[in-house]
């Protein structure tokens, strides 16, 4: 069997092979740049944000929808909004979540007796967040976990998680397909973040 | 983070016109006033107020001998515009047997603008010790004055006198034979001093900022921003310019790595092989004309300057004034190939040591190709020394009108040999770091210290080869002054709107520059008042000595600044060549281009040479006003007046 050589012939016309002229474009395409970006207000076309700069407060830059520390929500009697479905242990990529369930003392509900999320090996993807159906665990915290001296520190426990939560909205139990339209308004706490 | 949009202050506002014109109207109103001045100047019946009194202006209005100096011309001028009867030419002074005018003048007339050329020569022998002592020097606290040693020259004086429209006028005339140290060293010394202190090291710091902020803009990044220092609860950060400074510590402070099996010397020894070369070569830059002692503030003619230049009552501002210059640069620079090759070899790395070998082939191979661009600059000039090169260039016009095609063919080949991007094989930053690639700490530091320094100096050549050195182009500025009032009133009007305009832009793009802006367009201002009190005046055309080199010296700096700016650019937009392509362009692209254009010069040299018959027009594409630089320059009458514009001899250009 020979071995083919396939020949590509380059189609190189003349101004290309001076090269001269390519490069002036080059040159002048990255010089306009320079001129823009530099005698522009606003630094012209440089997009960068000026995230952690000394003067500018981070969180201004955040997303709208940034993912930080968990939090568990109450009901309105103060009792935690987690009904220990698994929901979130079980879709957790990370299996960072670890609930042991009791049950409630007033009524035949399950709840959580034990939740603890391990932060550090969280990887702060928010299914959790999506995946329960009562609204119990939210990331809306606006703050990251903060670096901890002890490791155990950084796992949170169900009392942690509860000391950033706050009453939600939800109707315990849903509100069937039109939840949307039937919903009150916006807790005044969240609003205009 | 597609989202944040609504949440940030947006970092981009449309342009718009009202801004522009609020932003800029400070800049604008002075504009205003500055033309209304100007349009007001234009209607106002305006005399020179230039000095009457001296009607007839010697050139040089002091000559200074040295003992093997020849005869000295000097030219009368007549400055006035009505006819001057001259006469009554006598050497007087204490020393007056000494000196002697080589042929004898008679009384004349000269006519407005004439010059009447009088040659002065000295009898050194008569001045020859031992004699008495010192003629004038001071002496202090009773001493004895200082005899005079057997073979020492004493000092003279005299001075030329000539009656002109009734008034006597006097030509000093100086015999001086200054020590070597005097002459030579402590000059030189000064002169190393200004231009590495001032310019080549604080340039190169400069440079490792700019390099980096500058390709951050190009590519639409901030760049470094972070350096800052706190006094007293001011911050300052200054665009990042603090790195220098930081980089400088954290080099210092690095690991100073030697890999164990390596040539320790060697490897001590190679980055100041790669760094030495880089700054020694400076020695040949002429950054300036010539300084004349004791003369600062008055207005001196080409004729002194040149004097000057020559070493005489002044001195040259260029560290070392080598006829064969240019060679010299080739010598040295062909030694910073060691640095790369040693430094690859000394570090027992195979990869070094390949990156050591494409650094010393493609140098070798590009030296070639700048050794044969030049020839044809030398061709038109007629020198090899940088500063009379620069002169001829000023008498006839740049090396860039004359040789357009060496210019592209010496930047790139100059840009080659710093061994940067697009020919950045031997390092490969992003890549394969190549022959310094054990190094760290300080003996990186210097690698990467004289790749800059080397970029500022193939500035230096080029703008020295090409650009006219220290010069403003069209010959606008001679050694006197502006070549007129209204050249004077060009320049400070264009060199005031381009400082206001950019002044007024960066107040614009960044509220932190405003000092910076202030400066700039407070600036811009002073040079347009300028231009409308030449305007006024007619001042401008007889400048001190002072102001002329100090001019000098900005041109000189801007040009290199700007072309250091004009190859990062380079550097940073165009990608590297391959290296069977880096050695194709060498060998086979730039090498045949320069033959090409050393015999397309030589032709043209030689037909238009005033020896030859005048021949039939210049081939295309070559350079067709090559030979101005023989002919006679418009500022003299009498062509022997510019012996600096060398005629090729058709011997030299004969090589077709
Ligand atoms: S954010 Fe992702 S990784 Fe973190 S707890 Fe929730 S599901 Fe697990
Ligand atoms: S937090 Fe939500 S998903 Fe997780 S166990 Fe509780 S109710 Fe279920």
């Amino acid at each position: 069997m020979t071995i083919g050589v396939k020949k590509v012939s380059l189609q190189r016309t003349t101004r290309d092979q001076i090269f001269l002229p390519a490069i002036l474009e080059g040159l002048l395409t990255t010089a306009r740049h320079f001129f823009k970006n530099t005698m522009t207000k606003g630094m012209g076309d440089v997009d960068t944000i000026r995230y952690g700069e000394p003067g500018v407060d981070p969180k201004s830059y955040y997303p709208e929808r940034f993912r930080g520390v968990h939090r568990l929500m109450f009901r309105d009697d103060g009792s935690v909004r987690c009904v220990a479905c698994m929901c979130c242990s079980t879709v957790c990529p990370a299996r960072c979540i670890y609930i042991v369930a009791e049950d409630r003392e007033d009524n035949n509900e399950k709840g959580p007796a034990t939740f603890v999320i391990d932060e550090l090996k969280c990887v702060v993807c928010g299914l959790c967040v999506e995946a329960c159906p009562c609204d119990a665990i939210r990331m809306d915290t606006r703050t990251h976990m903060t670096p901890t001296e002890a490791r155990e520190d950084a796992v949170l426990r169900k009392v942690d998680l509860m000391s950033r939560g706050g009453p939600s909205v939800a109707v315990q139990g849903g509100l069937g397909a039109d939840y949307r339209a039937d919903a009150p308004a916006a807790d005044p706490r969240f609003v205009g973040r | 983070m597609s989202n944040h949009a609504p949440v940030l202050p947006s970092p981009r506002r449309p342009l718009r016109v009202r801004a522009l014109v609020r932003a800029a109207s400070p800049a604008m109103l002075w504009l205003l006033l500055c033309a209304a001045l100007g349009v007001s100047a234009c209607g106002t019946d305006y005399k020179s107020t230039a000095d009457t009194a001296s009607v007839i202006r010697p050139e040089p209005v002091r000559a200074v001998f040295h003992p093997s100096t020849g005869p000295i011309a000097v030219d009368l001028v007549n400055t006035s515009d009505k006819p001057v009867a001259i006469g009554e030419f006598r050497i007087e002074g204490p020393d007056w047997t000494s000196f002697a005018l080589v042929e004898p003048v008679n009384a004349t007339v000269l006519r407005p603008g004439d010059r009447l050329k009088l040659h002065v020569k000295v009898e050194a022998a008569e001045l020859l010790g031992p004699g008495e002592p010192i003629r004038g020097a001071v002496v202090e606290h009773g001493d004895a004055p200082e005899e005079i040693a057997a073979d020492e020259y004493r000092h003279g004086t005299a001075h030329l006198s000539f009656k002109a429209a009734g008034v006597v006028t006097a030509v000093p005339l100086e015999f001086e034979d200054p020590s070597w140290v005097s002459q030579y060293v402590l000059p030189a010394l000064i002169k190393v001093l200004l231009l590495v202190m001032a310019f080549i090291m604080p340039l190169a710091s400069l440079l490792t900022w700019m390099e980096r902020k500058q390709s951050a803009m190009m590519q639409d990044r901030i760049g470094p921003n972070m350096a800052r220092v706190s006094i007293g609860g001011v911050t300052l950060r200054l665009w990042g310019l603090l790195h220098i400074a930081t980089d400088g510590l954290k080099m210092l402070f690095k690991e100073d790595f030697i890999p164990r099996r390596a040539h320790r010397a060697l490897y001590t020894l190679a980055p100041l092989f790669a760094f030495v070369p880089a700054m020694v070569v400076f020695a040949i830059v002429p950054f300036g004309d010539a300084v004349c002692y004791g003369q600062l503030f008055d207005s001196l003619s080409e004729a002194d300057v040149a004097q000057c230049a020559a070493g005489r009552g002044g001195t040259p501002l260029q560290i070392a004034q080598i006829d064969v210059g240019l060679l010299y640069y080739f010598a040295i620079a062909s030694l910073a190939t060691y640095g790369t090759t040693l430094a690859g070899w000394a570090s027992y790395n195979k990869w070094a040591v390949l990156g050591a070998l494409r650094a010393s082939a493609q140098m070798i191979s590009y030296e070639v190709a700048i050794g044969l661009t030049i020839v044809g600059a030398l061709l038109c000039y007629g020198t090899l020394e940088p500063h009379a090169l620069v002169k001829a260039q000023e008498a006839s016009h740049w090396g860039l009108v004359l040789q357009p095609i060496a210019f592209i063919l010496f930047f790139t080949a100059a840009i080659a040999e710093t061994k940067r991007a697009p020919f950045d094989l031997p390092e490969g930053e992003s890549e394969i770091i190549g022959y310094f690639i054990e190094y760290s700490g300080m003996r990186f530091g210097l690698f990467f210290l004289g790749e800059f320094i080397e970029v500022v100096f193939v500035s230096a050549l080029v703008s020295t080869l090409f650009l006219g050195g220290w010069n403003l182009p069209f010959g606008i500025l001679g050694a006197h002054g502006f070549s007129s009032a209204l050249t004077c009133q060009l320049f400070f009007l264009g060199a005031g709107l381009v400082l206001t305009a950019s002044g007024a832009a960066i107040w614009r793009a960044s509220k932190h520059a405003e000092g910076v802006a202030s400066v700039i367009i407070v600036l811009g201002t002073i040079h347009l008042v300028v231009a409308v009190w030449s305007a006024f005046t007619g001042w401008g055309t007889a400048l001190p000595h002072i102001a002329i080199v100090t001019i000098g010296l900005l041109t000189w700096g801007l040009k290199v600044l700007a072309l250091c700016w004009l190859q990062l650019l380079i550097r940073w937009t165009l990608p590297r060549f391959r290296y069977d392509q880096l050695m194709s362009l060498g060998w086979k692209g730039l090498l045949p281009l320069s033959i090409a254009n050393i015999v397309l010069t030589a032709l043209v040299v030689y037909a238009l040479a005033p020896s030859a018959p005048p021949a039939a027009a210049p081939p295309t594409g070559a350079p067709p006003t090559a030979v101005p630089a023989a002919g006679g320059t418009a500022e003299a009458p009498t062509p022997a007046a510019a012996p600096k514009s060398p005629n090729p001899s058709p011997a030299a250009a004969g090589q077709p």
